[in-house]
């Protein structure tokens, strides 16, 4: 399966900029499932310079320096990326059949093994996923009983957050804290990947945040309209003996060839798509508008986009 | 023996008396010394310190939320703390190879991580840490990525060796202090120790300059001290250091990352820096990528740094080897990169993420201290035998939820030394902090070090950033490298020595001085006259007409922009009966822009940003000025006439505040931006008053009484009177304060020394610049004016239409020249 990504952030000002750092981070990851074909990045005002870089994560990271007057700033990320399905479900296969209970999972933890060690990263609060309450520690081992499997254990935790937390958006934001969403019981799926990476993370099982997209179809009969996707998000958590493994809350599935991934890290801030430090007078105002849709030929696409803009 | 008579110490170990009760050989000569001169000496020697100390202006700074920062002086005992030249030699030997483990610590996890692979360290340790910067990965294997200064904690133990306490790496902390000791201690030693021989610091500082040398590429004049500026605890340090390594010291703000490299803002354009003496913590450097809420650092600097284009001294990411979680692992860790056995013995520590460790811990709580391996100097240490039973089981609770976050160490009683408090000798614990440096393959140490002392006799915790005693530390015997050291300490100063290199920051803080020094000297005289006019001060035959009293009141509001104020038309009955009540607010109220209050605040940030610039005295001074003002402001129901008995005082103090920044330092080292800032913004001020007080055609006798208050609120009176033989007339007055070429307050005046003293600026030009234009365009419009027009008025007009005009038209470009000014020489956008 191959997808066309557009993922475009704009940073409005409220004065003008004259001198303005920024990170992005827009440029997929490559995986053993996933092939980055084509990638373009488009910025608006002209660059004065930039730099990229491969961060400690794996993720790509492009470092821009404005230096004229300006007081919006695009950044757009262009990119087709191939979503290789085979091996996939073998792939998912193996894990289970290699996934290991909940307590031999602690116990190897504990003890130095040269295949966990990196995993080991994503076993810590970070900024935006502190340590979290015991009430969160309750709810997560009401999965994760002592000779339960890992991967069974995982997917109830998914299949009970997609069904006791409602997808409501406008309700948070990227640093509304985990437990205000969990007494919620809403918010978005940034929102239940975190929820879900903290609640692995307090009974001491590694999770990180995964970024990405997904495709949404409209309804039958609608025409979808460019631009009316958003990023995803969704967790991965590594099971010792097994590997790495997806889980999507927000969906209640293990992703396979609709998720494309972008980035992954300890949490949000570690994959943020475009942060930016501007000497300036005011506020700013951060836009996001992703649209992503199986490829078809180049003018089709181009005529969707025109027909979309003059809607 | 009759003072250390007295002397008697509880702990396991005394410096001076060993277990028999005999003086240790190396404070022999110390202790007879003190015998010898007698407390009555000890005393006036201390009180010697003090003055020097105090001189020299050593300071913590102190937060206190009330009333702002605030310093606490330095203090330092006359006794100092002794080590026999043998046994430092083998401190040095342990300290050396603790240093190069940290290096070799600090390289490996931020390039092969082979301490984890291999199995040496738990991840656990370091992933977990908050000193882990995953930001530099990769960077360790950069041949410039070295822990370059390094210092230990350390103070003996009970079976008599000096133990290792706490690792300094990030920006360690005290070497300034420990200088500033010994300068003072050699100014006693002379008559309270004669003829005891003691190690130099010297060569130590030489062998910081070459290192700074070294990395900079063989131009120091690339270093820069990059200090967080004057409200951090060790500011003083950081200005001392920066004089003694002879470094510009910058804060954030000085500087900007471009082309992969940080360049400092200075007044004559961009400088490249490439080397940090860095005294900002690791995640406040960069707020593109590391904390974004960070205001002291440069954005981009991890750039420059991943583009080799910036040395570092210490490199970010060393706060992970601040990290009490690796002592377990120091002994495996030297055998695993040196194959040697650890030399300093450290305080036994057990790491919680393990499971017979964790057992061991919980089983022996009461004779264990739990800290954090992420310890901040708030963080709490746990005491186990403090514990009641409760808070003992909600402590095993979260410890086991996260125990590789914790580890327990012994608890231990240090050795004890001598003290001298009012008047007799009492033992205290002390700590020793050492320093190390980077010289090539090796580390040298300095032959001395920074000794701090608990506070009270009972506390055995010592806590630096309260301020606390210190003492300094003295290693017996010749100094046979340094007898005639080629550079003795001496403390040069190294400010900026002329304007083309004075940094940017403090460039544009000169500038706002003088704008809000000279708004705030005349918004006083302005409230002043004011309240005087309104208590009837100047005692007219004629009772002062209430015109007058309103027109000074609009000319209040306009002059500091507190719109409406005094026009406001829904409060006017309140304004009429009780103008006090506003004018009081314009005074006091901090939060309302262009008050009296806020202009001041203002005032004090330029001020405190330009501290390393101005004198001991302008400093001492200012201190007072906001001290007595939070006093002032503070206070409620202040008498009408109190309240301009206080203004008095304030502005003569700010005349003091005035005359002492003139003597600070020279025209050429930036006091002509000081100067510009001043003229212009009095410049725009009298404008202001001028147009609100003169531009209404008005009665005789009101007119002469707004001239006088006019003439009076610039506290020009007699100078006019000089100028002008005839009584007070619009015309003349108009004269004296637009056209005179020798009244110094006049605009005629300011245009013509602004553009000479724009001459003196890097950026002149043969054609004119766009700041200088403003101004010329301002002196063609002065010797345009013919004052006779000015005031024409046509019988039904109430407004001198043309005069109003002109002002106007002044002003814009006054401020026109303020801002290109400013775009000028503070913003470096097209370099």
């Amino acid at each position: 399966m191959i997808y066309d990504i557009y993922h475009k952030t704009e940073f409005k000002y409220q004065s003008s900029v004259t001198f303005s750092h920024n990170l992005a981070r827009l440029k997929p990851k490559e995986t053993p499932f996933q092939k980055l074909l084509e990638y373009s990045m488009e910025i608006s005002p002209t660059v004065y310079e930039s730099y990229d870089f491969v961060d400690m994560f794996g993720n790509s990271n492009t470092h821009i320096l404005i230096r004229e007057p300006h007081q919006t700033l695009t950044v757009i990320g262009k990119s087709k990326v191939e979503i290789l399905t085979d091996g996939i479900e073998e792939y998912i296969e193996n894990i289970q059949k290699n996934s290991i209970s909940y307590e031999s999972a602690l116990k190897r933890l504990s003890t130095f093994n040269l295949s966990d060690l990196y995993a080991k990263q994503y076993l810590f609060e970070s900024e935006l996923i502190p340590n979290n309450s015991f009430k969160i520690k309750e709810y997560a081992l009401e999965s994760f009983h002592k000779k339960r499997d890992l991967f069974e254990a995982t997917t109830e935790l998914m299949n009970r957050i997609f069904n006791d937390f409602k997808f409501l958006s406008g309700f948070s934001n990227i640093t509304t804290p985990v437990e205000e969403i969990f007494e919620a019981k809403k918010g978005v799926c940034q929102d239940f990947a975190q929820f879900a990476i903290s609640a692995l993370r307090t009974i001491g099982l590694p999770a990180k945040y995964m970024s990405g997209y997904i495709e949404t179809v409209p309804l039958s009969g609608e025409k979808k309209l460019f631009g009316v996707d958003a990023s995803h998000a969704w967790f991965s958590i590594y099971i010792p003996n097994a590997g790495w493994i997806d889980f999507d809350p927000t969906n209640n599935i293990i992703p396979k060839e609709q998720h494309i991934l972008l980035g992954s890290g300890r949490d949000y801030h570690d994959i943020s798509p475009l942060k930016g430090v501007v000497f300036s007078s005011g506020n700013s105002n951060l836009s996001v508008m992703v649209d992503v849709r199986k490829a078809q030929s180049e003018t089709k696409m181009m005529m969707q986009m025109q027909q979309s803009q003059s809607q | 023996m009759q003072i250390f008579e007295s002397y008697i110490a509880g702990s396991l170990f005394d410096e001076v008396y060993d277990s028999k009760k005999n003086v240790r050989e190396c404070w022999k000569d110390i202790v007879k010394n003190i015998e010898d001169s007698g407390l009555e000496l000890l005393k006036e020697k201390q009180s010697e310190i003090d003055w020097h100390l105090e001189n020299n202006g050593v300071t913590y700074n102190i937060y206190d939320d009330h009333n702002g920062p605030s310093t606490r002086s330095w203090s330092l005992d006359p006794i100092p703390f002794v080590i026999e030249e043998r046994e430092w030699a083998t401190i040095t030997k342990g300290l050396q190879q603790r240093a190069k483990l940290f290096n070799l610590i600090l390289k490996d996890l931020y390039s092969e991580q082979n301490l984890i692979k291999d199995n040496i360290v738990p991840a656990e340790v370091i992933f977990g840490h908050k000193g882990f910067s995953t930001e530099v990965f990769n960077f360790g294997s950069k041949p410039d990525f070295n822990l370059y200064f390094y210092a230990v904690d350390m103070a003996r133990g009970p079976d008599g060796k000096m133990w290792v306490i706490s690792d300094k790496t990030q920006a360690p902390s005290g070497l300034a202090y420990a200088i500033e000791n010994r300068l003072t201690m050699n100014v006693i030693a002379n008559d309270l120790y004669p003829n005891i021989a003691t190690k130099k610091l010297s060569s130590f500082i030489e062998d910081y300059k070459s290192l700074i040398k070294e990395l900079s590429g063989g131009d120091a004049s690339t270093a820069v001290l990059l200090t967080p500026g004057p409200h951090n605890e060790t500011y003083f340090e950081h200005a001392y250091l920066s004089s003694f390594l002879e470094i510009n010291m910058v804060q954030g703000a000085d500087m900007l990352a471009k082309n992969g490299s940080l360049w400092l803002k200075s007044l004559s354009g961009l400088k490249k820096v490439n080397t940090l003496l860095r005294r900002v913590d690791d995640r406040f450097c960069d707020p593109l990528e590391l904390r974004n809420d960070s205001t002291l650092g440069v954005a981009g600097l991890l750039e420059a740094m991943r583009e080799n284009n910036l040395n570092m001294i210490n490199p970010i990411g060393s706060a992970v080897t601040e990290n009490i979680g690796l002592n377990p692992f120091m002994g495996k860790i030297a055998q695993y990169f040196l194959k040697e056995d650890l030399l300093l013995p450290q305080i036994a520590t057990w790491w919680c993420g393990q499971k017979n460790e964790l057992e061991y811990v919980l089983k022996n709580l009461d004779k264990l201290i739990i800290k954090k391996i992420n310890t901040t100097e708030q963080s709490r240490v746990y005491f186990g035998r403090k514990m009641s039973l409760l808070e003992r089981d909600a402590f095993i609770e979260i410890l086991t939820l996260n125990p590789h976050q914790y580890v327990a160490q012994e608890e231990i009683g240090f050795s004890t030394v001598p003290y001298y408090a009012s008047n007799k000798i009492e033992p205290r614990s002390a700590v020793i902090r050492a320093f190390c440096l980077k010289k090539g393959d090796d580390y040298s140490v300095m032959n001395g070090g920074l000794v701090r002392m608990s506070a009270s006799k009972d506390n055995l915790l010592i806590a630096s950033k309260r301020g606390g005693i210190s003492k300094d530390l003295w290693i017996l015997g010749e100094d046979l490298l340094n007898k005639n050291p080629i550079n003795p300490l001496t403390f040069t100063t190294c400010i900026e020595t002329c304007i083309d290199n004075i940094s940017t920051l403090k460039a544009e803080n000169l500038f706002w001085l003088g704008r809000y020094l000279a708004r705030s000297i005349s918004t006083t005289r302005l409230i002043l006259h004011l309240i005087k006019k309104i208590t009837n001060f100047y005692r007219y035959e004629v009772v002062t007409s209430k015109e007058s009293q309103l027109i000074l009141q609009n000319a209040l509001t306009h002059m500091t922009m507190t719109y409406p104020g005094f026009m406001d038309i829904n409060n006017k009955k309140n304004l009429d009966v009780f103008p006090m009540l506003e004018i009081t607010s314009v005074i006091k109220d901090t939060y309302r822009t262009g008050s009296l209050s806020s202009t001041i605040a203002m005032l004090s940030n330029a001020n405190i940003n330009l501290k390393d610039l101005m004198t001991h005295e302008s400093w001492k001074l200012f201190e007072k000025i906001q001290k007595e003002w939070y006093d002032f402001i503070g206070r409620k129901g202040d008498s009408t006439m109190s309240v301009a008995g206080e203004l008095d005082k304030f502005l003569i103090y700010f005349m003091a505040y005035k005359q002492l920044v003139n003597e600070s330092i020279f025209k050429e080292q930036g006091l002509i931006l000081y100067e510009i800032g001043f003229r212009i913004e009095d410049a725009l001020l009298l404008i202001s008053k001028v147009k609100s007080m003169l531009c209404v055609k008005l009665d005789r006798s009101i007119e002469h009484d707004v001239l006088e208050g006019l003439i009076n609120s610039i506290e020009s009176l007699n100078a006019y009177r000089a100028h002008y033989k005839n009584a007070l007339t619009l015309k003349s007055v108009l004269d004296f304060l637009i056209l005179n070429s020798q009244f110094p307050k006049s605009l005629m005046f300011t245009a013509k020394e602004l553009l000479k003293e724009f001459k003196i600026l890097p950026k002149a030009k043969e054609v004119s610049t766009s700041y200088e234009r403003a101004i010329l365009e301002i002196e063609a419009l002065l010797h345009s004016i013919d004052l006779e027009i000015l005031i024409q008025i046509e019988e039904e007009n109430v407004v001198y239409m043309e005069l109003d005009k002109i002002l106007s038209q002044l002003s814009d470009l006054f401020l026109e020249c303020s801002n290109e000014f400013s775009n000028t020489y503070f913003s470096h956008h097209d370099e």
